[in-house]
């Protein structure tokens, strides 16, 4: 718990942890405003088949329900802005104290390795999870402004109760937030094994982007279930007719690996390393 | 003993760092640790810290073997490695708060105290990203300081300090020592060890070449160097006494060999003679620096070779 509290107490005095968080709420802001400025696009269930175009979809039905907005945020910020934040908050972790040499100031201190790196770990999901719950309430409040409160319409035709559309809007947060969190593992395994943060950070970007590349290939299909990138958009059915809970179990199983062999590494990894910075 | 090392050794990739170094610290002890840069103090210090894993041996502190218990030997050191590092967007008195919290102090007082005796008390409120680097080893001492430990362990307290700034935290040192604090103080300087420390080593190569009490480090001369009112009459005096070939000119002073019987004689003839005798000053304190290099040196012969990382390096 000290470790944590300390954790906590370094994260809110950097400039970079409000920064990271301004960025994902501008975007819904931008979003919410070509929404009401821009001319009427086709609106309502048309473009729901579609499962790609899920995005689309949503930021259309957004446009008629302000309940709406906040999945059409991350439907968005998914794609690169949340992976680029959930790296820099995993990637900043270890990296970045060994680049300023507070790591050795740490460690000269009775803590435990492994106790560090999971409080840097737990840290950095805290940032990430505030951040979704700062857009999902920005969304929230400035979309029904805007665009009112109604019941939500679905991908596939219809409505849900509110308390029914909130029930799910939060079950696809949770799912994406669980997603980014695999990002942030990842990026803090990076960060052990280099004393430069944008090392660690861009180099868990590449990964994710060379994962979403090779997702996107049809050649590459056999490797789809081992990637966590192709389970990103599972979410999407819980706003279909009848909810498909296969696709979501397979992406939280996946999740789910990548973050404990993910994390585990890492704690093995600088539970053996030489603090030589 | 508070701090022992065994055939502790490190070696990256094929550089030996640290050679087989043993080492023993006794509680009470002002501990010099002395060699020349790239001798493998740092790296000795890290393995002493548990930062770094030793290729083989180990370190023993209060009789917790370090790596194995390094949670344990870690209560009772305190200290940094090269220069202290701290959250530079942060206050002293906060990095203070959040490192003595790991330590289990949470008392505010004790932060008051130890900001106090590296007289950093007008600047605790001072961003440290705004220090100078004298400020920030200063700071390093008070953490050090910070929860009372058994040991402190400092790497070049003084380097980067200016001439005020060295006094201060050699004067500390001393006040420390005094109060039975054990302290391992790394340095590259000789003078420095000798002013502060009772007890001490020179490594070089990750090697040790000699250990033992300051007073017997220094080298065994018995030369004297004497100013007189009148040098050329005094050289023949003592040329009489010792031998021409032992009497010899440097800087202005004769500097003649012979035991302390001989140098007594040397005086008693001198006031005899009718020579004023201004000063006779042991001439071994000239060679200091020359007697460290030479031991040095002669390490050098068949050592391998030293700290690869003394400068930061890959983790």
């Amino acid at each position: 718990m000290t470790l944590l509290r300390s954790e906590l107490t370094k994260l809110l005095v950097q400039k970079r942890t409000y920064v990271g968080w301004i960025g994902l709420v501008t975007i819904p802001l931008l979003m919410v405003v070509a929404l009401n400025f821009a001319s009427p696009a086709p609106r309502g269930g048309d473009a729901a088949a579609n499962t790609a175009g899920a995005a689309n979809s949503f930021f259309s039905l957004a446009a008629d329900n302000g309940l709406l907005v906040p999945l059409a945020a991350i439907a968005v910020l998914t794609s690169f802005l949340l992976p680029l934040v959930a790296s820099m908050a995993g990637g900043f972790q270890l990296a970045g104290e060994a680049e300023s040499g507070t790591i050795k100031t740490w460690l000269v201190h009775p803590v435990s390795r492994g106790g560090v790196v999971l409080s840097k770990w737990a840290v950095a999901v805290a940032y990430l999870l505030a951040g979704l719950v700062l857009v999902a309430a920005t969304c929230y409040a400035v979309g029904v402004a805007l665009f009112g409160a109604h019941d939500p319409a679905l991908l596939s035709g219809g409505t849900v109760s509110i308390a029914h559309g909130l029930w799910l809007t939060l079950l696809a947060y949770l799912y994406v937030g669980l997603g980014m969190i695999v990002v942030i593992s990842l990026a803090v395994l990076f960060s052990t094994f280099t004393d430069s943060s944008l090392t660690a950070t861009i180099g868990t970007l590449v990964l994710v982007i060379v994962m979403q590349i090779v997702g996107s290939l049809s050649y590459f299909d056999f490797l789809q279930p081992c990637l966590f990138t192709s389970h990103l958009d599972a979410w999407q059915n819980l706003f279909q007719g009848s909810i498909d809970w296969w696709p979501i179990g397979k992406g939280l199983l996946a999740f789910g690996a990548y973050i404990v062999v993910s994390t585990v590494a890492a704690c093995c990894a600088f539970q053996r390393s030489d603090v030589l910075v | 003993m508070v701090l022992a090392a065994h055939g502790l050794t490190k070696i990256f990739d094929r550089l030996v760092a640290v050679d087989h170094l043993d080492l023993g610290v006794r509680r009470g002890d002002v501990f010099g640790f002395l060699g020349p840069n790239g001798a493998g103090k740092t790296t000795t210090i890290r393995m002493i810290f548990g930062l770094v894993y030793p290729t083989s041996g180990h370190v023993e502190v209060l009789d917790h073997r370090v790596p194995r218990d390094r949670r344990e030997a870690l209560r009772h050191i305190g200290g940094f490695v090269e220069v202290p590092a701290f959250y530079g967007n942060m206050s002293a008195r906060r990095n203070l708060r959040l490192m003595g919290r790991l330590n289990d102090v949470t008392d505010e007082k004790r932060i008051e105290e130890v900001l106090d005796v590296v007289g950093l008390p007008d600047r605790a409120d001072s961003k440290v990203g705004d220090y100078s680097h004298g400020m920030k080893q200063r700071l390093g001492i008070a953490n050090a300081l910070l929860h009372r430990p058994e040991l402190i362990i400092l790497d070049e307290p003084t380097s980067g300090l200016d001439p005020q700034g060295m006094k201060d935290v050699r004067e500390l040192i001393r006040e420390l020592g005094s109060g039975g604090t054990t302290v391992f103080l790394s340095s590259h300087l000789l003078h420095e060890i000798e002013q502060v420390c009772n007890r001490a080593v020179i490594i070089n190569k990750g090697r040790v070449v000699v250990e033992g009490p300051v007073a017997d480090l220094r080298p065994t001369s018995s030369s004297v160097k004497v100013l007189t009112t009148d040098q050329d009459r005094a050289r023949e005096v003592l040329g009489q006494l010792v031998g021409p070939q032992a009497v010899a000119n440097e800087e202005g002073y004769l500097v003649a060999e012979g035991s302390d019987e001989v140098v007594h004689e040397m005086v008693r003839r001198l006031v005899e003679e009718g020579i004023g005798v201004d000063a006779v000053i042991p001439a071994h304190e000239q060679g200091l620096e020359d007697y460290f290099l030479g031991l040095t040196r002669s390490s050098d012969v068949d050592a391998g070779p030293a700290d690869p990382h003394k400068n930061g390096g890959a983790r």
